[in-house]
C-alpha cells in the first residue's frame, strides 16, 4: 500500500514539476488543437471535409514546412453526430485529457452552443466553429467563424430590399436554434424597412414531404421565399416548388444552405434559385488562395474533390497559423487571442481582406448567387453589411 | 388555397400513404405469421435501397440496380431468421421485439459505415414535373408511387388467396399447431414471411427514396407503418393499406388548417382516437376482455 501512494506521490509531483510556464496544448514542438464534430449524422459530409480534409490538409503544409516556431500542429476530434450532449462530453474530453490548446471548428449551432459556458469559464479559446447563431456574440474566448446569422440576414434584405426592390417575403426554416435565430433577424431586418414577413411555416429533422407547407407559402403569395433549412429539405422543398409549378416566388437560401451538396440533391429544380454565398467558388475561383488551396488538396488529398467546407476548414487553419506565428514563440492563450484581435486587413486570398476587432468576428461578408446550370454563378461583388 | 394546391396536398398524402401502408404490410406479414414485431424493417429496407444505389452507381442499369436491391432484401431477412430470430424461437415475443430493436441500431450503424449517413439523390422512373389533369395538376412521381403500391398490394393478396404459400401462412397465422399437424411446415412459413415482408419493404424503399432521398434516417418510417398497422387494427391487410393512405392524408391536411407544427403529432393523434372510439382498429374485431 505505501508503495502505491509512493507511486502515487511521485506521479503528481511529475505533473507539477511540468514547465509551469508554458500553456496547457503546447510544448517545445507541438501544438495540440481539436474539436467535436458531425462525423455521423445529417452534418457528417460537411464535419469530415472541414477537418479531416480542411484543417488537416493545410496544417500538413505547415508541418511538413517545419511548423510555426518549430512546433507541429496535431489535431485531435471527436464525433457528437450533431447531438449537444456529446459535443459536450467531446469537448471536456478534449480539454481535460487531451489537453488541447484551443477548440478549432467544431459545427453546428445546437451542440456548439452547449459547450459556450463550459468552454468560456475555462477560458479554453473556441476559434472559428463552423455556425453563426449570435450566441456567440461578445464572448472573451470565442472568435465566430462562419458570418454570423444576424449579419448574413441583414445582407440579404438589404440587398433584396435595396438593389432588387422586392418587398414581399417569407420563410420555410428548420425548426431548431439555426432556423429560428434567422428568422428573428429577418423580422428585425425587414422591419427597418418598414415591411413584415408575410408568412412563415417551419419544418422538423426527420423524414417527411413538405408539400403542406409549401401550399401554405404558395398562398401567401410571396416576392422571395427564404430557405433556411439543411441540404436534404432545402432541395425537398425545391423539388416541391417544381412540383407544383410555383413559379411566381424567388427562392433564397441562407449562407449555410448555400452550398454544392444542396444543388446536387434538388438536381434540375435548382436552376434559377438565387442565395448568400459565403466562399469564393471552390472549384472554378481564380482567386490567389483558392488556387493554393486547390494545389495543395491535389497534392495531399488527390482522390477529394475541392469544395466548400474543405475550404472553410483549410481557411480556419491559415487563419489560426497567422495568429500563432503573430503571438512568437512564447505562445499562451492570451498571446493568441491578442494577436487575432490584431488583425487588420489580413490577406488571405480567399476572403476579402480580413480586419478582427473587439467583437470577434472574422468573416463579416459573403455575396450573392445564382444557380446557373447546376453551378452557384456569382451575381455581385462582396457585399458590406454595416 | 386554391383547388388545384389541395388535390396536389392530397394526392401527395396519398402517395407517402400507400409507403406508410407498404411498411405497415411488411409488419403485419411477419406479425401474422409468427406473433412478433419487426422493427428492423425500417432499416432492413434502407440497407436494400443502399443496395439499389451502390449497384446504379456501378454502371447497373436501373431494372438490375432494383432487382438487386430486392434480391439483397431476401438474402437479408433470411440471414437475420434463421441466424437470429430462429434461435430465440423459445423467447418471449418482447424479447424478439427487442432484438429487432437492437437489430434495426445495429443495421443502421452497418449502414451508416459503408454508406455513411448522408442525403443522397435516387433515381425514379416517374417525373418530378406537373401533369395538368383538369383544373389539377398532379405529379407523375406521387401518381407512380400509388399506382406501384397499389399494384403490389393486389399481387399480395393474390398471393394469400390462391397460391399454396398464402394459404399456408394464413393458416400458422391462425392457428400454428393444428397447421402443423395439417403437414406445413411452419418453421419455413416463418421464413417465407421474413422474405416477403423485407421484398415489400424494399419496394417501399425504393419507391420514397426519390421523394425524401436516400439516407439511413429513412427508416424512421417504420413508425409510421407501425401506426397505419395499428389503425388498420393489426392483423388485416386491407386495414393496413387504408390506414396508411388515411394517416398519409390526414397528415398532410391537417397543417393545411392548422399550425404546421401539428404536423409532426397527426400520426399519434390519429392512433390515439382510433384507439379509443375503435379500439381493434378500422378493420379489426375487438377481442374484449372480461374484467
Amino acid at each position: 500500500m505505501k508503495s502505491l501512494y509512493a507511486i502515487g506521490a511521485a506521479i503528481l509531483a511529475l505533473a507539477l514539476a511540468g514547465p509551469a510556464s508554458a500553456e496547457q496544448g503546447v510544448t517545445d514542438t507541438e501544438i495540440v488543437v481539436g474539436c467535436s464534430n458531425s462525423f455521423s449524422g445529417p452534418l457528417a459530409f460537411t464535419g469530415d471535409q472541414l477537418t479531416k480534409f480542411g484543417l488537416d490538409l493545410y496544417f500538413k503544409v505547415v508541418n511538413d514546412a517545419g511548423g510555426i516556431h518549430g512546433r507541429k500542429v496535431r489535431t485531435v476530434y471527436y464525433d457528437d453526430g450533431y447531438k449537444p450532449q456529446e459535443a459536450m462530453a467531446n469537448t471536456k474530453k478534449l480539454v481535460e485529457q487531451d489537453r488541447v490548446f484551443a477548440i478549432l471548428a467544431s459545427q453546428g449551432t445546437s451542440p456548439v452552443v452547449a459547450t459556450l459556458d463550459y468552454l468560456e469559464s475555462n477560458r479554453v479559446p473556441l476559434l472559428f466553429p463552423y455556425q453563426g447563431s449570435p450566441v456567440t456574440r461578445g464572448k472573451k474566448h470565442v472568435f465566430s467563424g462562419m458570418m454570423l446569422y444576424d449579419r448574413q440576414s441583414h445582407t440579404m434584405i438589404d440587398y433584396l430590399v435595396g438593389q432588387r426592390k422586392l418587398r414581399s417575403f417569407a420563410a420555410l426554416y428548420q425548426d431548431d436554434e439555426y432556423g429560428k435565430a434567422f428568422l428573428t433577424s429577418f423580422e428585425k431586418d425587414l422591419a427597418r424597412h418598414k415591411l413584415k414577413l408575410l408568412a412563415s411555416e417551419p419544418v422538423k429533422r426527420g423524414v417527411s414531404d413538405v408539400s403542406a407547407q409549401i401550399a401554405k407559402l404558395q398562398a401567401a403569395k410571396p416576392e422571395v421565399t427564404f430557405l433556411v433549412l439543411t441540404p436534404g429539405p432545402g432541395a425537398q422543398a425545391l423539388k416541391e416548388r417544381q412540383k407544383i409549378g410555383w413559379n411566381e416566388t424567388l427562392m433564397v437560401s441562407s449562407g449555410p444552405l448555400t452550398d454544392e451538396r444542396y444543388l446536387a440533391l434538388a438536381g434540375g429544380a435548382a436552376e434559377g434559385v438565387e442565395g448568400l454565398s459565403l466562399w469564393p467558388d471552390p472549384l472554378s475561383s481564380d482567386l490567389p488562395g483558392v488556387k493554393q488551396y486547390r494545389e495543395h488538396m491535389a497534392k495531399y488529398f488527390p482522390k477529394n474533390e475541392p469544395n466548400r467546407y474543405s475550404l472553410a476548414g483549410y481557411f480556419d487553419a491559415m487563419l489560426f497559423a497567422e495568429a500563432v506565428k503573430r503571438a512568437g514563440k512564447n505562445l499562451t492563450r492570451d498571446g493568441l487571442a491578442t494577436a487575432l484581435e490584431g488583425i487588420k486587413g489580413w490577406e488571405s486570398g480567399i476572403l476579402p481582406p480580413v480586419t478582427i476587432g473587439k467583437d470577434h468576428e472574422t468573416q463579416r461578408q459573403g455575396f450573392w448567387v445564382r444557380v446557373d446550370k447546376g453551378r452557384l454563378k456569382p451575381l455581385t461583388d462582396w457585399l458590406r453589411s454595416e | 388555397m386554391t383547388t388545384a394546391a389541395l388535390i396536389h396536398v392530397l394526392v401527395s398524402g396519398l402517395a407517402t400513404g400507400s409507403i406508410y401502408g407498404l411498411v405497415g404490410l411488411s409488419l403485419v406479414i411477419v406479425y401474422n405469421a409468427t406473433r412478433t414485431v419487426n422493427f428492423a424493417q425500417g432499416e432492413m429496407f434502407v440497407v436494400s435501397t443502399f443496395v439499389a444505389w451502390s449497384a446504379a452507381r456501378a454502371g447497373w442499369p436501373l431494372p438490375l440496380a432494383f432487382l438487386a436491391a430486392v434480391v439483397a432484401a431476401a438474402v437479408l431477412a433470411l440471414v437475420i431468421e434463421r441466424a437470429i430470430i430462429r434461435r430465440s424461437i423459445a423467447a418471449t415475443h418482447w424479447d424478439v421485439l427487442i432484438i429487432t430493436l437492437g437489430l434495426s441500431l445495429i443495421l443502421r450503424a452497418l449502414a451508416g459505415i459503408v454508406w455513411s449517413h448522408d442525403d443522397f439523390p435516387f433515381p425514379s422512373y416517374f417525373g418530378n414535373r406537373p401533369i395538368a389533369i383538369g383544373p389539377a395538376r398532379v405529379v407523375p412521381v406521387s401518381l407512380g408511387i400509388i399506382g406501384a403500391s397499389v399494384v403490389l398490394m393486389a399481387l399480395l393478396g393474390a398471393l394469400f388467396r390462391f397460391t399454396r404459400a398464402g394459404r399456408a401462412m394464413r393458416a400458422v397465422a391462425q392457428n400454428q399447431t393444428a397447421a402443423w399437424l395439417m403437414g406445413i411446415s411452419v418453421p419455413r412459413v416463418f421464413s417465407a414471411a421474413w422474405i416477403l415482408a423485407s421484398v415489400v419493404g424494399a419496394v417501399a424503399g425504393l419507391l420514397i427514396a426519390p421523394v425524401v432521398f436516400l439516407s439511413t434516417k429513412m427508416g424512421l418510417l417504420v413508425i409510421n407503418g407501425f401506426i397505419a398497422a395499428v389503425l388498420g387494427g393489426f392483423g388485416s391487410m386491407p386495414g393496413v393499406v387504408v390506414g396508411g393512405m388515411l394517416l398519409g392524408v390526414i397528415e398532410n391536411l391537417a397543417p393545411l388548417y392548422l399550425p404546421t407544427g401539428i404536423r409532426y403529432s397527426v400520426p399519434f393523434i390519429l392512433l390515439i382516437a382510433i384507439l379509443v372510439v375503435r379500439p381493434g382498429g378500422l378493420a379489426g374485431r375487438v377481442h374484449r376482455r372480461k374484467v
